[in-house]
Parts: structure tokens; C-alpha cells; sequence
């Protein structure tokens, strides 16, 4: 059963438009899939973001939620926003109440729930995001990066099924870029289904299980980054770039007459890929963090993953030199032969785990151990 | 003075707004005047982001042309201190009409004073709560809030276009900063659909019901605010009626 289903929509934003915004186009977006939609600007990825909610209707074909026709009443278009949030790519378009507070509780006030609850919301999602100190501020003295930060705040308070960020790290400083992408990751091991769209394809190609290609209204290409990427000419005729590590591995392999499968997504993943055969990898203590840390002895680097970790840390005392990007900093002093520790949210354990043990698929074993 | 409670200061605003242009005494103006701007002194510090300085500069200059218009448009049964054809046209400047434009200018300066102290301590959502207080209709509730929320959001995008205009030197020179300023403008009015769309889209994504929740409630409207608008009205009404005529404008400019 796919989520989301596009069956032969069509849209267009006015009859005079010589073609479609949308042509006939028929997509699928799994259940807790990490999928990425890309394409140049004009492709019709912001028409895909507002057909997916319900905000553009058709003018043929249809959307699909959970396998059901979207019915276009205002009741069921307000359960399925309720369900389906999107963040759009500018936040001063989104954020219109005039403090923190009262815009993160915009969302979950529209949805009715008791003023506790609303309360509950904001002190998390802002939590989350990093701006709970800034919670009484007027949002109009927050920089770009910290409105765009509770532009995603208001979406996390809903508390959405499906969320959907449109350019959700464009104009955001590298660190913040990554702890955004940290965010995502953490939504996704805890259920939420995240839909990206963005230009930033060497972001898309690390973190995408499937993509969806736009290009002036027609779809090119629907499922793993790889079956796209390596068609060069549709590459570029689609108006997108190939991701670096892609090219890299590419052109390293071709030089060194190898196979380019297994495709490294991640710099850790390229670098095990090229390491001399029989590189022992370091190990990973790996730490679930629910509520509360505790310092460990340890003579390589420190990291945090995730924002109930990076929280217990902090209120813990203990210092961590990875303080986003973690994950896969770890990974990269593993592929150098170096242990580390990892404090990870209990949630994100497992996904953590499985990129780790991902690791000797190109070559380099890094162990982990509790 | 965010804090206060918005219907309080709703009222308060109105009643001083009705008093200031019943009563024609040029005292009274002042008196609104000096409450508009202690009330933004209060809330803003004087603060005053540039645009909306712009705003205010604007609103004067039109005031001021208002009543200029006003001060040539007596009727020749009073006594003339000033006349003159232009085309077919006679313009007439009288004593009243002299005064009455000097009280239009200063009634209409104050009456900014005032509604800017309100608009500039009073988020949109605690505006709207006020109004749904006093019963407007929601539908009249909604307009006002989004135009509120509309002319912020053009007034930010003026101020990048403003600052991207000074960056590419529009405003060397009176003819270039009037064209630039001319350019502004029709590229405010054209976006201003753009904008409109875009954030009526980002509203629908987040459940837009037409009208704005309140989460953190502002303090309630409390017999304190009754007496004191209620007081402020009448003793500045009879202040009015008794200072009537007290200043004239055209003796201490004109000496007539």
C-alpha cells in the first residue's frame, strides 16, 4: 500500500498555461520511505508538494492518501493537513504570528487540542529545533536560519504523518544544514514519512531511498538515486547535477577498472570503499540515550546524534566533540582505523547501527559495541 | 504595554479617536498628540523600524497637502486674508479656513500618534481577539488581520528593495531617487498579488480556519479600563468644548 499516489494528475494553474504544470503524471510515495523530489526550477515540485495536501485539485487524474481518493470538503482537507504538513521553502511566508510562541502554536490551536497539550508541543518541537530560548522572542528579530528553524518548529507541533519541506537547508550555514538533516533523520526513525525537495543534490543522493524526477511538468524518473544518476544524458537533461560522491566513485572506478557497485553515498562509505583491502576498521561504542547519559572513558573522539541525546548531554555535563554530524564523523574515524563513542537517541539506535554495520559492504568492518 | 489588555486598548483608542474630532479645539489635538506618543514612547521607546518612519512621513506629507487644500478653500463671506484664480478656479483663504486647516493637520497627526501607539503594541492575534470581543463580524475580522499581516509582509519586502536600490546607487541624485522610488512602488504593487497567493497557501498548510487562535490569552479588560477611558473621554471632551477657539492659528501665524 503506497501513502501518497498521483494516478494521471494534470494541473494546471490557469487555462491559458500552453502546458500543464503537471502532465499526467503518476508517482508513489512509500510508507516511512525517504523520498527526495528533484528537478530544476519550473519542474513542478511545489505543484506536487500543494496536489499532495490538497491545496491545488486536479484538473484530471487524482491524489491518493493511504490508498483513498482526496475528497476536496473542508472537513477532509483539514484531517488530511492535520496529517499532511508542509513547510514551505520561505519563512516569512510561513511564519505570521508576531512572537515564537504564538506561531509554533498556530498549527496545534487550528487543531483544537487543549491548551496543556498545545503547551507540550511548543516546548518540544522548539526543543527540537534548537529555539527554545527564544520562545517569547518577536519573530521579527530572528535571523533567516532561526525563523527558518521555527517555520519547522510549527510543522513538528502538528505533529504531521507526512512531512513535507520544500528546501528545508537552503540558506542555512553548513552545521545548521546538518543538524537539520539530523532532525529529519530523527523524525523518520520515530514514523513521520519525510518528502524532500531540494536543488541540493549531494544532500538528496546521502540521505534519499528514492527520488522522484520532475522536469517542466512530466515526470522522468521515479525510484533508487543510482538508476538516474548513472544515465548521464537524462542526468543532465532533467537540468540536475550529479552528486560528488557519485561522479568521484565514477571516475575512481573507471580509473581503477572496478565495478562502481557498491554506489557510496556518504564520504565514510567512498573512503572504506578506496581504503587498501584488509583495513580493520574502529570500533563505535554505540550509547542509546532515553533520558539521561552518562560519561564513558574513552580516549577517541565524542559524539551526539539526536536532539533527546544532545539534551541529556547537556544536562549532564559531559562534553561531546561531534556535535552534528555525528553519525557519520564516527564512521569516518572507524574507516581511519580510530574508535569513538557515540551517544545516539534511543530512537535513531538502530538506523544508526545498520549504517555502521553498511560500512563493510565497501570494504571496511567498524565494529559496534554497547 | 503588549501586556495590557487588547480590547482595553482598542476602546481606549477609539474613544480618544472620537473625542479628538468632535471637539474643534486645537488643544484637545494636543493633548491626543501627547497621549499617542507617550503611549509609543511607552511601547516602542521610539524604536521606529525606517519603513515605517517612511509611513508616517508619508501620511504627514498627504496630511499636510490635505490641508493646504483645505486652508484655500474658504468661502469669500468671511473675511479673506489671501486669494487667487488659478485656470478657472478662485482660492479663497479665510481666517476659519485657515484654522480649521490647521486643526485638520494636527487632529489627523495625532490620530497617527494614537492608532500607531495601538498598532505597534498589539499583535494580530490579540487585535483580532479584541474585535471578535466587541462582535465584529468575522468576516470584517479576518480582512482587517490579513491586511494587517499583508502590509507588514510589503513593507519588509520595500525594505529589501529599498536597500538593493541604494546597493546599485538609486538614489544619487532628486530625479533618480524619484524614479527609483516610482519603480519601488510598482514593483511593491505588482508582487503584492504574488505575496498574497503564497502566503494564503502557506496559511491553508497550516490549517487556516479564518480566524488566528490565541494561545497565550492577554489580560482581560477590567472595570479599571472602564473608568479610566470613560473618565479620559469626558474630561478631555470638556476640556475641548471649554478651550474652544482658544488658539488661533491665523492671529499668531498672520497676525489677522
Amino acid at each position: 500500500m503506497s501513502l501518497l499516489e498521483f494516478r494521471n494528475l494534470t494541473y494546471s494553474y490557469n487555462s491559458r498555461q500552453k502546458k500543464p504544470s503537471l502532465d499526467n503524471v503518476s508517482i508513489k510515495v512509500e510508507e516511512g520511505r525517504r523520498t527526495a523530489i528533484i528537478g530544476a526550477n519550473g519542474a513542478g515540485k511545489s505543484t506536487t508538494f500543494y496536489s499532495f495536501n490538497g491545496i491545488f485539485k486536479p484538473n484530471a487524474g487524482e491524489v491518493l492518501y493511504r490508498d483513498r481518493p482526496l475528497v476536496y470538503t473542508k472537513e477532509a482537507l483539514r484531517e488530511l493537513r492535520n496529517d499532511i504538513c508542509v513547510v514551505v521553502q520561505n519563512p516569512d511566508e510561513q511564519i505570521f504570528s508576531s512572537t515564537v510562541e504564538s506561531d509554533v502554536a498556530f498549527g496545534p490551536m487550528n487543531m483544537d487540542l487543549p491548551r496543556e497539550e498545545v503547551d507540550r508541543r511548543i516546548t518540544n518541537s522548539l526543543e527540537m529545533v534548537g529555539m527554545s530560548e527564544y520562545r517569547m522572542r518577536p519573530s521579527t528579530q530572528l535571523s533567516y536560519g532561526q525563523r527558518k528553524r521555527v517555520s519547522l518548529a510549527g510543522a513538528l507541533a502538528v505533529r504531521p504523518k507526512v512531512l513535507i519541506l520544500d528546501e528545508p537547508t537552503a540558506g542555512l550555514d553548513p552545521q545548521m544544514s546538518r543538524e537539520v538533516m539530523e532532525l529529519v533523520d530523527e523524525l523518520c526513525c520515530s514514523g513521520t514519512t519525510v518528502i524532500i525537495s531540494t536543488h541540493d543534490v549531494d544532500l538528496i543522493y546521502s540521505w534519499a531511498e528514492d527520488i522522484i524526477v520532475l522536469n517542466h511538468g512530466d515526470l522522468i524518473y521515479s525510484g533508487e538515486p543510482e538508476g538516474f544518476f548513472s544515465d548521464a544524458a537524462k542526468t543532465a537533461s532533467a537540468g540536475v547535477a550529479r552528486p560528488h560522491t557519485f561522479s568521484v566513485n565514477s571516475y575512481v572506478s573507471k580509473i581503477r577498472g572496478k565495478e562502481e557497485a557498491p554506489y557510496p553515498r556518504t564520504s565514510s562509505q567512498f573512503v572504506a570503499k578506496m581504503a587498501p583491502e584488509g583495513t580493520v576498521g574502529g570500533k563505535i561504542r554505540l550509547i542509546p540515550v532515553q533520558d539521561k547519559a552518562e560519561a564513558v572513558q574513552t580516549s577517541g573522539h565524542v559524539g551526539v546524534y539526536g536532539y533527546a541525546a544532545k539534551k541529556a548531554l547537556k544536562e549532564a555535563d559531559i562534553s561531546a566533540d561531534y556535535l552534528f554530524d555525528a553519525l557519520e564523523m564516527c564512521m569516518q574515524d572507524a574507516v581511519k582505523g580510530l574508535d569513538s563513542v557515540l551517544y545516539c537517541d534511543a530512537t535513531m539506535y538502530d538506523m544508526a547501527k545498520e549504517r555502521i554495520e553498511a560500512l563493510a559492504k565497501f570494504g571496511v568492518k567498524a565494529e559496534v559495541v554497547q | 504595554m503588549v501586556n495590557w489588555s487588547p480590547l482595553g486598548k482598542l476602546i481606549l483608542v477609539i474613544a480618544i479617536l472620537i473625542v479628538n474630532i468632535t471637539v474643534d479645539s486645537l488643544l484637545v489635538t494636543f493633548v491626543t498628540l501627547g497621549i499617542g506618543l507617550a503611549l509609543m514612547a511607552y511601547s516602542t521607546n521610539f524604536k521606529i523600524p525606517f519603513l515605517i518612519f517612511l509611513a508616517i512621513l508619508e501620511a504627514f506629507v498627504i496630511l499636510i497637502f490635505g490641508a493646504g487644500v483645505i486652508s484655500v478653500n474658504g468661502t469669500d463671506s468671511t473675511q479673506v486674508i489671501w486669494d487667487t484664480d488659478f485656470l478657472w478656479m478662485h482660492f479663497h483663504m479665510t481666517v476659519e479656513s485657515f484654522n480649521k486647516a490647521w486643526l485638520i493637520l494636527f487632529r489627523g497627526t495625532a490620530g497617527i500618534a494614537v492608532m500607531l501607539a495601538f498598532a505597534t503594541s498589539t499583535p494580530i492575534p490579540h487585535m483580532s481577539l479584541a474585535m471578535k470581543q466587541v462582535h465584529m463580524p468575522p468576516e470584517l475580522i479576518e480582512i482587517v488581520v490579513l491586511i494587517y499581516r499583508y502590509a507588514f509582509l510589503l513593507l519588509e519586502r520595500m525594505e529589501a528593495m529599498w536597500n538593493a536600490a541604494s546597493s546599485r546607487m538609486g538614489f544619487n541624485g532628486a530625479r533618480t531617487y524619484i524614479n527609483t522610488v516610482a519603480a519601488i512602488a510598482i514593483g511593491i504593487f505588482i508582487q503584492s498579488t504574488n505575496l498574497s497567493d503564497k502566503s494564503q497557501i502557506a496559511l491553508d498548510c497550516r490549517n487556516y480556519r479564518g480566524y488566528f487562535p490565541v494561545f497565550s490569552e492577554p489580560a482581560k479588560m477590567s472595570i479599571k479600563w472602564v473608568v479610566v477611558i470613560v473618565a479620559l473621554a469626558v474630561g478631555v471632551y470638556y476640556f475641548g468644548r471649554y478651550t474652544e477657539g482658544w488658539i488661533d492659528m491665523a492671529h499668531i501665524l498672520l497676525g489677522v
